[in-house]
């Protein structure tokens, strides 16, 4: 090819046209990519559902014991009426997509403030408890292929646990950093390994069960799917609580427009699979479990207090023989996997925050080389470490413990957003029919279940037998860690008042409301 | 007939800024528009539990590469015309060859030092994606490097192996109406047992100036060179280099047509020259 000048190249003033004619001058969503199969796959990642229920099996059946498939199905409805108000929420503010940016636009910086806040704690939680459950199944499967369980206990030693975990850390904070992403391709063997592995171990526990083989075994009933037959309502929004978590991730499908084929119709026929597709899941998983291993408190039954915080850790093995070694690499890589894309969200946010001056200016730099936020990520990586570091020490069930706090911070800052959602649009509400359900009655009613939640679950955390028995003087470590993470929250949100009130002032991002 | 333009992969890095430098330099030498490209990462949507606010982060980064392209507007002087450009893609390489095709750009400018710890010299990533992919020649700015007022030599290094008509033929076109020094050289591995001896290689230059100079407009006299040594390094560090000059060479045989591929001499060159290297495409 020839380096002459040439006659057609473009005049500088003609770029502008050149830009738009090659797609240059495009927003950088990958628009229109993803058909219906893709954007469910996206779906059950982002729940992702062997990591999910092994972190949750055990403190549910804890909270509500043979009622956990019933508390499965009552627990979406919440997230059902809280991600319907995020689809309305994303709609309204194409340029916002955050608890914290909806929350601030909808009732001021203040509580935009805790909501990015309540956003940012609970990931930096599920960030440690991904690690921790990445932790045990990674010495479990080396002990699997070495065929030595000794291996396995090395996960239970403080300092390797602590150790191993930085290991993981640091890696998924690297390959965020560099912002690498999961490809379609990994995501999809992913995704069909976990439950083909799930559906796998259902399964054989239910013809353990049939066969005689199961360690407790416990006859199927139909009283399993009433939620109501719970002893108290604590019970039962201990239960909910952590059905949120369960289906945690499943409003991501809700809000992905611009990148699916058909924006009018796929994100809402994916978040209908998917959710159909976790639904038969979990409650086989949830049915299966309970059939083999009871709720006892026996070696393998769900309300032993060991086993609970990774129960897949304790039940493949019998369960599924020399194949648990699947389960231990399902589990391993659905969380590791997890662990990785969970850097992202609090990263973004901690970046829009530091960009609105609600947190300090550092938190704003993007990194020039790989272009993604350099400072938070980093931030992220050394909070979650930390808090995971503390946990292992004070907690005699950290996985427990995390979990339940978890639940307790995810109702916090879905229902700030969900009520945002209520009163950003208050003008339009009763606009029309529609206006109403969607804008109005689903936040709000999903709003106040989690309200009616989040301080349920916080009051009887006061007890020191409440999660894993673990506490500090005579009040229970979970409600211990709630109130220090959103009390922490406030008084660093004053701290940044008095350092900078630009943002609280109304000067970085302003107030607004939804109209016609 | 409208200026040829040359595009820019620029960061707001030591990278992006060398890159800034070469373009500078040859839009002095041939009145080029420089097109001056920040590829930006393209968001999808991240499998994670918490949404990860595309839509926000999205307009942070429009803002951000908006500032950097204000930094990258000031570092080039008025004399020169210049565009600048945000440009979304998967990988920066794909990006930036998106956008050459879009400008219908003669040439892409890169910064060639790799980032990193270790100090020692490689081609990044960056400029490696787009050595293995460009159908237009690239420019690797080499670590360091600043435009000098105007360069006053071009040096092609030229093969024996056959496909260097095509690379005569571009410095035919290049060096049309310029007022510099020409020199055509060869390197000489004086090994054990040297497949080209310095003899052969005096004779294919002569080839290589018949070829030219029956061919080219170009005002003054090329010269020729062999540059010997124990191996490539010692052979470049045998010759004379000027600091402003810069050195065109052919894109090796492995590439597939018209694509560029950097064989192990010209990589070898970068290696030890602090000069600018022109790597352009076998036809």
């Amino acid at each position: 090819m020839s380096d002459a000048p040439r006659t057609d190249s473009a005049p500088a003033s003609d770029s502008q046209r050149a830009d738009e004619a090659t797609g240059l001058s495009s927003k950088g969503l990958s628009a229109g990519s993803i058909g219906l199969l893709g954007a469910t796959v996206i779906g059950i990642s982002c729940i992702a559902p062997a990591y999910t229920l092994t972190a949750s099996l055990g403190p549910t059946v804890a909270a509500v014991g043979t009622q956990m498939p019933g508390i499965f199905l009552v627990g979406f409805i919440p997230m059902l009426l809280v991600a319907l108000g995020y689809r309305e929420l994303n709609k309204a503010m194409p340029d916002s997509g955050t608890s914290f940016t909806w929350a601030t636009r909808a009732f001021g910086p203040w509580i935009g403030w805790l909501g990015g806040w309540g956003l940012i704690v609970a990931t930096v939680v599920v960030l440690s408890n991904l690690a921790g459950i990445a932790v045990d199944f990674l010495y479990l499967a080396i002990a699997q292929i070495a065929g030595d369980p000794a291996i396995a206990d090395l996960a239970s030693n403080v300092g390797i646990n602590i150790a191993t975990c930085l290991v993981f850390m640091v890696a998924a904070c690297y390959i965020s950093y560099r912002g690498m992403e999961t490809t379609k391709a990994v995501q999809y063997v992913l995704v069909a390994f976990q439950l083909i592995v799930l559906v796998w171990f259902s399964v054989a526990a239910i013809s353990l069960f049939s066969n005689g083989g199961a360690f407790d075994a416990l006859a199927f009933s139909p009283e399993w799917f009433n939620p109501f037959a719970l002893p108290s309502f604590s019970a039962f929004a201990a239960g909910v609580s952590l059905s949120i978590f369960i289906f945690w991730g499943w409003d991501v499908t809700l809000t992905m427009n611009e990148e699916t084929k058909n924006p009018e119709t796929t994100p809402g026929r994916a978040a209908t699979l998917t959710v159909a597709i976790i639904f038969v899941l979990y409650i086989l998983v949830a049915v299966a479990s309970l059939m083999f291993a009871g709720i006892g408190t026996g070696e393998l039954g769900l309300g032993n207090e060991d086993i609970q915080g990774n129960v897949f850790a304790a039940l493949a093995g019998p369960v599924m023989g020399p194949f648990a070694i699947l389960m231990s690499l399902a589990v391993l890589s659905s969380s590791a996997a997890s662990l990785q894309s969970t850097f992202v969200g609090p990263a973004r946010t901690m970046l829009a925050m530091g960009h609105y001056q609600a947190f300090p200016k550092r938190f704003a730099a993007i990194s020039p080389r790989f272009k993604s936020p350099s400072f938070a990520t980093i931030i992220a990586a050394v909070v979650a470490w930390g808090f995971y570091a503390v946990m292992r020490v004070l907690s005699t069930d950290v996985l427990t413990d995390t979990i339940l706090t978890l639940g307790m911070m995810i109702c916090f800052y879905y229902g700030v957003t969900a009520l945002a959602c209520v009163y950003y649009f208050r003008r339009v509400a009763f606009a029309s029919v529609r206006n109403f359900f969607f804008k109005f009655l689903a936040p709000l009613v999903g709003g106040v279940i989690l309200a009616v939640i989040f301080v349920t679950t916080l009051l009887d955390s006061m007890d020191p037998d409440y999660g894993s028995g673990s506490k500090i003087g005579e009040t229970g470590l979970v409600f211990v860690l709630g109130v220090f993470l959103l009390a922490s929250g406030v008084v660093l949100m004053f701290v940044m008042r008095a350092v900078n009130p630009a943002f609280f002032t109304g000067r970085t991002l302003r107030r607004g409301e939804g109209r016609e | 007939m409208s200026a040829p333009n040359y595009l820019i992969a620029y960061e707001a890095t030591d990278r992006g800024r060398e890159a800034i430098q070469l373009g500078i330099a040859l839009a002095r030498l041939t009145g080029a528009e420089l097109r001056v490209c920040i590829v930006m990462p393209r968001q999808s949507v991240v499998p994670a539990k918490v949404s990860a606010g595309i839509a926000d982060y999205q307009s942070l980064l429009q803002r951000q590469a908006d500032e950097w392209l204000v930094l990258a507007e000031a570092q080039i002087p008025a004399d020169i015309v210049a565009t600048t450009h945000t440009v979304w893609a998967e990988s920066t390489s794909e990006g930036l060859l998106r956008a050459a095709e879009g400008f219908d750009s003669d040439r892409i400018i890169v910064g060639a030092a790799r980032a990193g710890l270790l100090g020692r010299f490689s081609i990044g990533s960056v400029a490696n994606g787009l050595l293995h992919a460009s159908p237009v020649p690239v420019a690797l700015a080499p670590r360091g490097y600043r435009a000098p007022s105007r360069i006053s030599r071009i040096t092609c290094a030229i093969g024996t192996r056959p496909g260097w008509e095509a690379l005569l033929d571009s410095m035919v076109a290049i060096s049309e109406n310029l007022d510099v020094d020409l020199r055509f050289i060869t390197l000489v591995q004086v090994g054990t047992a040297p497949v080209v001896t310095a003899e052969d290689s005096q004779e294919h230059l002569a080839t290589v100036l018949e070829y030219f100079s029956s061919r080219a407009t170009f005002l003054g006299t090329p010269t020729t060179e062999v540059g010997e040594g124990d191996n490539i390094e010692d052979a470049v560090d045998a010759m004379d280099w000027r600091s402003d000059e810069i050195v065109f060479v052919g894109s090796s045989r492995l590439a597939s047509p018209s694509r560029l591929f950097l064989g192990s001499t010209a990589n070898r060159m970068l290696r030890t020259l602090p000069v600018p290297l022109i790597v352009v495409p076998n036809v």
